[in-house]
């Protein structure tokens, strides 16, 4: 319904910089999610985007609409809070209704939408309970079908379901997203739960300390994170030290970056920012290290030897740590190859790490 | 069979224990209610008395026919200081609460003094302030009425910053965002969810401006006295009868009865907490 801008959006709290400088181009009827830790400013930025918080500087548009001066019930947008806020006073249909009437629409329309909201929500029939009345995820329901009754431009979400418990929560979120497809609304959904936000985002904007770290898609922001932050934020990862030997035009024109590190070669995508010489953090995912049958590939790119010196088995997975001479690697296996490994405690084994990521160490402070 | 029999004696034994206990216990509570109660009732069993002997409702008659303009007043009175002091205490209540004030605590306290003052010197005050500057209204039923609302308004004002307080701002930044305006959110979704404290303070204000007297006496011009003030000065030039004792009855009864039925109206809704349940 609209594309939302935002133009070095900031807010400061006396001292405390909530939002740093944040901007985005969230396109027509996509679904983002702002995702980091507590504390990062992620409700700041949704609830300036929803108006109820003044920006210190910066824009934020709708299309090319200027939202600046916009008050809040001008704004056409649709919020939904982590309580579900519902009206305790009203009933499931007044609550409902509440948009429609503040715009004066003709009874027999708001009855309508009420009944065709109650059928989305599957919820028929229960239009006279009053919120006390239903459970949790009623609650919620009927929070999103209070939101969507007006027809808003923008959903904004700011951790709905973080109230819930877990089975109740899976299924919501998908709830959520299906809504959205259907509605083809353009969608901004705060959480800090990295499962929600990579089940249901067209595209992810991790934030850090007030600042967007990165934007992108789930595969952008899982192979290919470009700061130590979102790195070991989101998902685990084995970090590394190295120093950049050289740039090359790999295959397909992508530049590849190669890396010395802890005695071995390493090949990744290059970060547009690095030259030779650089001081760089190689970054491995614990399920992107495979263990080897025999050490026939030793010398190879990635390859390098080492100990197990612990290994969990948690079922699904198995988890080890493994010593490559003083660096401790942390590997997890999910095939059925795990199970001939169990034995392997204080073994040597050849490893290869695969689809690692480079980022330039940030100048030493 | 036999065993009922068996335990029978002592189990009897022990009942009519527990039945001394409980018989006690009741007339513990019986004493201090016929205690609290006493007075109100002598005053009903006076105002029953008739002037020429026995016992009529003479009294009530007189009362009702000559004291029904201290009645009506009273009750106007306190329906316009009920309403004033609504007016005065949620906006009161929102600049205290919700923004940033210096020295709230300091101008909470001082609005609050004129509770603690004795209601002579309220009267005093009052009474020289009308003598001096506001002549336009000395006497008058607005007089009445400023008096009452400067004495009550912190008795509404405490319960709605109190229920301010306690309601979150997340249902004001729902109807925001649903298209209500400052206004609209105010009238239907904020005020409703402040009805426990509206609804406690308009309590207050009824109980204590209804029977209000000390204050009254100093202020009240002669065409405006009230139903408690008129007691007292029938008292005072006359001496007892019957027909005072009944207004006395009929304004106990009355205070009795709204008491009861805001419990029956918002007891129920407000006062349990359905809210936010
Ligand atoms: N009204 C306020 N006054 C002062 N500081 C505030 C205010 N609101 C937020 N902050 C600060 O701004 C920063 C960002 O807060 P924000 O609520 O946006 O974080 P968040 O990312 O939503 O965190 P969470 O995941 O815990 O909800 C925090 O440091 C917070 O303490
Ligand atoms: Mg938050």
């Amino acid at each position: 319904m609209a594309r939302v801008t935002l133009q070095d959006v900031t807010k400061r709290y006396g001292d405390t910089v909530a939002v740093d400088r944040v901007s985005a181009e969230i396109a027509d009827g996509e679904f983002v999610t702002l995702l980091g830790p507590s504390g990062c400013g992620k409700t700041t930025t949704l609830r300036m985007i929803a108006g109820l918080v003044e920006l210190t500087s910066g824009h934020i548009r709708f299309d090319d609409q200027l939202m600046d001066n916009v008050p809040t019930h001008k704004r056409n947008i649709g919020l939904a809070f982590q309580s579900h806020a519902l009206f305790p006073h009203m009933s499931v249909a007044k609550n409902i209704a509440f948009g429609l009437t503040n715009r004066r629409a003709p009874r027999a329309e708001v009855q309508a939408k009420v009944e065709e909201m109650l059928d989305m929500i599957e919820m028929t029939g229960m239009g006279d309970r009053m919120p006390s009345q239903l459970s949790g995820g009623q609650q919620q329901r009927v929070a999103l079908a209070r939101m969507l009754a007006t027809d808003p431009r923008v959903l904004l979400f700011d951790e709905p379901l973080s109230a819930l418990d877990r089975n109740l929560r899976d299924t919501l979120k998908y709830s959520i997203l299906e809504l959205q497809r259907r509605t083809k609304k353009t969608a901004i959904y705060v959480t800090h739960d990295q499962s929600e936000a990579f089940a249901i985002s067209d595209r992810i904007m991790v934030m850090n300390q007030g600042r967007v770290e990165q934007a992108g898609t789930q595969l952008d922001i899982y192979l290919r994170p470009e700061t130590e932050f979102v790195a070991n934020f989101v998902g685990d990862n084995n970090t590394l030290q190295g120093t950049v030997r050289a740039i090359e035009p790999g295959t397909d024109g992508i530049r590849e970056v190669v890396v010395d590190c802890s005695g071995m070669t390493v090949r990744a995508i290059a970060p547009a920012d690095l030259a030779a010489g650089d001081a760089v953090s190689v970054f491995v995912r614990p399920e992107h290290i495979e263990v080897l049958p025999d050490g026939s590939r030793e010398g190879q790119d990635g390859v390098l030897r080492g100990k197990i010196v612990q290994l969990v088995f948690e079922g699904p997975t198995l988890r080890m740590t493994i010593d490559a001479d003083g660096v401790p690697l942390h590997v997890s296996v999910s095939g059925t190859e795990r199970l001939a490994l169990l034995d392997q405690a204080n073994a040597s084994v050849w490893v290869e790490l695969r689809n690692p990521s480079v980022v330039k160490n940030p100048p030493a402070v | 069979m036999s065993e009922t029999t068996a335990i029978g004696g002592p189990s009897r034994f022990r009942s009519s224990g527990r039945w001394l206990t409980s018989g006690l216990q009741h007339a513990y509570i019986w004493l201090w209610m016929a205690l609290f109660v006493l007075p109100f009732l002598t005053t009903v069993y006076r105002s029953l008395e008739d002037p020429k002997g026995g016992y009529s409702f003479e009294g009530y008659r007189f009362a009702f026919g000559s004291f029904q303009d201290a009645l009506i007043l009273s009750l106007q009175t306190t329906i316009v200081t009920i309403v004033l002091n609504i007016l005065i205490s949620i906006p009161a209540a929102y600049a205290i609460v919700r923004y940033p004030i210096p020295g709230k605590r300091t101008i909470l306290a001082a609005l609050n003094v004129s509770l603690y003052t004795p209601g002579a010197v309220m009267g005093l005050s009052l009474s020289l302030l009308f003598a001096y500057r506001l002549s336009s209204i000395q006497g008058s039923f607005w007089a009445l009425v400023a008096a009452y609302v400067v004495g009550t308004f912190p008795l509404m004002l405490i319960p709605v910053i109190v229920a301010l307080r306690d309601l979150p701002t997340v249902f004001g930044e729902a109807a925001r965002t649903l298209g209500a305006g400052r206004w609209r959110t105010l009238l239907r979704v904020e005020i409703p969810l402040l009805g426990p404290g509206i609804t406690a303070g308009i309590l207050l204000t009824f109980v204590i401006v209804f029977n209000e007297f000390l204050v009254t006496l100093f202020i009240a011009g002669k065409g405006n006295q009230t139903a408690a003030l008129t007691i007292y000065n029938i008292l005072a030039r006359a001496g007892f009868a019957p027909s005072t004792a009944a207004l006395a009855s009929i304004m106990q009864f009355t205070s009795f009865v709204v008491v009861l039925l805001f419990f029956k109206v918002f007891g129920s809704r407000y006062l349990k907490g359905t809210y936010l349940g």
